[in-house]
């Protein structure tokens, strides 16, 4: 059992992250991770763009975090568990950060899965 | 001297956490209530376990440590490990206790052991260890936890290899602890995948491959390298990894008092429970 990309560990099949990858998302991972926050988020959802300001982010960033860019983010170096919480904060959830990088809509994802594959570690067999 | 009266492997994941709580409100949907039902029998092993401690090995997903400082292994030691606010607000559950007086011997321990585990003296727990224990034990939980955070969202991630050695020095700690009883427990995703295209995949051959061999073949787990196990079980699969630990406190004869398999939506569920068979017996 397979799909396409089923075994593929690079982008946008699969983010391993990487020390690179999280010096390149430091802002966007700071931002993220204040979301913890519930004074926070409430503060967020009134108004962005002072907490934008406060974490230094750059224009492209705020593109992504405005267009819910899911998969852009990863890209950009956010970690998958700190751009959850943007995610939770704006009432959305793992499954569609997850249907945004297979292109699917939610509703789809969530009739496909578990997406079933099969196969063990090479040489162990 | 204290003694490791069992130990066993559990998955995590958000939506355990959250299905649970509407389950017990209103009925468990219908993905989740063989996981549930198949838990059952871990809530008795665990009660006639009468633990005096119980050391959990798991990780957080950036819910109390950020990546401004993201240690490799830490270690809490504390009077209680409230839970951490994931971005939907903390669950309606109890917090977990500590004893600081069990986890500061295990802190020496282990560093002299040349674990040089960071100490938090405050730790806030996420969906790592609320998510399963509330379907393992009545809440609020009696026993008090030590829980050890290992990396395992970034790279480098510490190696199969290091988490079999920390199995190994968990074993020796305790063993140098007062008298009491232990049960070890180790927490990771089965096959899953949460970033990415490849999101939502599951290898049930694999998962049911891994827990088949905890008993005996330990060694030829820890030489299958992370990214196989990315590449077949999906990259948060690697969690598994912190499955060794419990593994390797464990004597190296053990009696597998109970397993479990489902898998209700994004994350592969497993549970292998092991009582040791002491040595010299």
């Amino acid at each position: 059992m397979s799909f396409p990309g089923s075994e593929s560990l690079d982008p946008p099949d699969t983010f391993i992250y990487s020390g690179p990858m999280s010096t390149a998302g430091e802002r966007i991972n700071r931002f993220a991770l204040s979301l913890k926050s519930p004074v926070q988020r409430t503060a967020f959802l009134a108004d962005p763009a002072p907490l934008y300001a406060q974490h230094r982010l750059a224009e492209h960033e705020i593109g992504l975090i405005e267009r819910r860019d899911w998969t852009g983010l990863l890209r950009a170096g956010g970690h998958l568990q700190a751009i959850l919480k943007i995610a939770a904060t704006v009432g959305e959830s793992l499954w569609d950060i997850g249907a945004h990088s297979a292109r699917l809509d939610v509703e789809e994802m969530k009739a496909i899965c578990p997406r079933r594959v099969s196969g063990l570690p090479r040489g162990s067999r | 001297m204290a003694r490791i009266v069992g130990g066993f492997g559990i998955s995590h994941s958000p939506s355990m956490g959250v299905e649970y709580d509407r389950g017990m409100a209103g009925g468990f949907d219908a993905r989740w209530q063989p996981w549930f039902d198949g838990l059952q029998p871990v809530k008795r092993w665990l009660a006639d376990a009468r633990p005096d401690h119980i050391v959990i090995v798991y990780n957080d997903h950036l819910n109390h440590f950020t990546f401004d400082a993201y240690p490799t292994f830490a270690i809490g030691v504390a009077h209680t490990f409230p839970q951490a606010d994931e971005g939907w607000g903390p669950r309606p559950l109890p917090d977990l206790r500590g004893d600081p007086d069990f986890g500061w011997h295990m802190a020496t321990q282990l560093v002299a052991q040349e674990f040089d585990v960071t100490v938090c003296q405050e730790m806030r727990l996420d969906h790592g260890i609320y998510s399963w224990v509330p379907y393992v034990a009545d809440l609020p939980l009696q026993v008090p936890i030590f829980p050890i955070a290992v990396n395992m969202l970034r790279f480098p991630l510490p190696l199969p290899q290091r988490l079999k050695k920390l199995g190994e020095a968990i074993r020796s700690a305790v063993h140098s602890f007062g008298d009491a009883r232990v049960v070890v427990v180790a927490t990771g995703g089965m096959s899953h995948q949460i970033a990415g295209a490849r999101f939502g995949m599951a290898n049930e051959e694999w998962d049911r491959w891994f827990l088949a061999r905890l008993d005996d073949d330990l060694d030829r787990l820890v030489a299958i390298p992370q990214e196989e196990i990315m590449r077949v079980g999906g990259a948060d699969a690697v969690e598994l990894t912190m499955w060794y630990a419990m593994r390797a406190a464990l004597p190296a004869k053990v009696h597998r008092a109970y397993d479990y398999y489902t898998f209700p939506q994004i994350t592969g569920c497993g549970v292998a429970v092991f009582d040791p068979v002491e040595e010299g017996t």
